[in-house]
């Protein structure tokens, strides 16, 4: 084999290597494409979850070609090993990001795991999801005396906003 | 055109007869005679005005009719250098371009390049060939160019934006069935053969360029590269008379069918194209 410069730098390569070459690569990532689907929130390692995000968002993008575009049936036929995803897919999924035009996905980083490898792990999801949010939303507490005293003042604005209206419509 | 000139001649002659027999017939109807006023006599006769040259406006050839073609080297390849670089050599591209008119050209395509050379007579040296790669984006851009002179196997590749570079001209628009024709090298050299004074074969600048479906027929192995890999996707070549299907069966070993689907690999450059396409144009224009 010709031994060349370009094997040994790797300026500007932007895929992983992951697995046992590069069939191996697609293989797993398909695997967890697949998952990620199905259950539209799945926990890895930070590499596979970065890798997958790039091309979960493109096979959204494909789905929202439609499934009556050929390339787009062949591509979701590919990566989803299980092929009762497909229609969910594009029935559920295109549609859901039919007004975003990227990011339709959200990487947050969870603690080492605790084998003995301890690998950086990750959750991946589609946002949109049923499930509970990753970071949980605080909600302030409306009964501190600052909140009450806020409240009052936007409802007496309200009211007057309202009735300066009434005047300047009759 | 002599022959003409005498029949018509002769016709005007009898015309001329027959018109002096009719006013001898009819000088009675001098009025309906058209005859110059007697007073001109004294003038010259009138300056004989050549009728103006028809201007021949070609209107079967419309600005949308003709084929629209972006060189391959104004797309920029996929990098994280920065745009501003790419459009600073594009000016630099057009203006070389206004100077020497770069034709449209495929790889399949014969053509005659004339390059300044200090040490030839007449300082200028030509080679036909045909066009085997094109690589190479912005500036640098080159072609490589393959004829076979004397039994012997030549290959130049020239620079398209290189000041040496006099003139460039399409002998023969084609297209082959591959981007890239370097297994010419281990084709039968008539493959590789053109004719220097080859003259040039008329293309319409609108329609579709042909293209050349032609199965080049190889030389025995062993090749320089082993074309029958699926990695080069060669469509131009007879395989069938020098490979056996077991040996074929056997390259498909190397073949990567997930590759198609692998979207990272993907750069769709229509939206790019266009755009430059105009721009492109645009300056040309100016």
């Amino acid at each position: 084999m010709r031994l060349t410069l370009q094997m040994l730098i790797s300026h500007g390569r932007v895929a992983r290597k992951m697995g046992m070459g590069p069939q191996s690569r697609i293989n797993m990532l398909r695997n967890i494409l697949t998952g990620l689907v199905r259950h539209e929130r799945i926990e890895t390692t930070l590499a596979r979850a970065d890798e997958v995000r790039f091309y979960a968002e493109k096979l959204v993008d494909y789905a929202k070609k439609g499934d009556t575009d050929e390339k787009a049936m062949k591509m979701a036929s590919f990566w989803l090993t299980e092929k009762d995803l497909i229609p969910k897919l594009f029935k559920v999924l295109a549609p859901r990001f039919e007004t975003q035009s990227k990011d339709y996905t959200r990487i947050a980083r969870l603690p080492n795991r605790q084998n003995l490898d301890r690998a950086k792990m990750a959750v991946l999801e589609y946002k949109g999801n049923p499930f509970p949010p990753l970071y949980p939303v605080k909600k302030e507490n409306e009964l501190t005396l600052i909140n009450q005293l806020l409240k009052g003042y936007r409802e007496e604005r309200a009211q007057q906003l309202a009735a300066k209206n009434l005047l300047t419509l009759s | 055109m002599a022959a003409c000139v005498s029949v018509l001649d002769k016709c005007m002659f009898s015309l001329r007869l027959l018109r002096n027999l009719q006013l001898q017939n009819e000088r009675l109807l001098s009025t309906s005679v058209c005859r110059p006023a007697p007073g001109n006599n004294s003038e010259q006769p009138p300056k004989f005005t050549p009728p103006s040259k028809p201007v021949i406006i070609d209107k079967t050839q419309t600005a949308a009719s003709l084929r629209q073609f972006l060189s391959p080297e104004f797309i920029p390849p996929r990098q994280r250098t920065d745009p501003f670089k790419f459009s600073i050599e594009r000016k630099d591209m057009i203006r070389r371009r206004k100077v020497l008119n770069i034709p449209e050209f495929y790889v399949g395509s014969i053509l005659a390049v004339t390059m300044a050379d200090p040490n030839a007579n007449g300082k200028t040296n030509r080679f036909v060939g045909i066009c085997i790669q094109r690589g190479g984006k912005g500036l640098g851009a080159t072609f490589v160019l393959r004829n076979i002179i004397d039994n012997q196997g030549v290959e130049i590749c020239y620079e398209l934006y290189s000041p040496r570079i006099q003139k460039i001209e399409v002998l023969k628009l084609e297209k082959r069935l591959d981007d890239n024709l370097m297994y010419l090298r281990d084709a039968l050299p008539e493959y590789s053969t053109v004719d220097p004074d080859m003259k040039p074969v008329p293309f319409s600048p609108t329609g579709e360029v042909p293209v050349n479906k032609m199965k080049v027929k190889m030389r025995p192995k062993p090749w320089s590269k082993r074309w029958e890999r699926p990695k080069f996707n060669i469509q131009g070549i007879r395989f069938d008379l020098s490979l056996t299907p077991e040996q074929m069966e056997h390259a498909q070993k190397w073949a990567q069918p997930w590759q198609e689907y692998d979207m990272l690999k993907e750069y769709d450059t229509s939206k790019l194209e266009e755009q430059l396409l105009s721009e492109v144009q645009q300056e040309m224009s100016k």
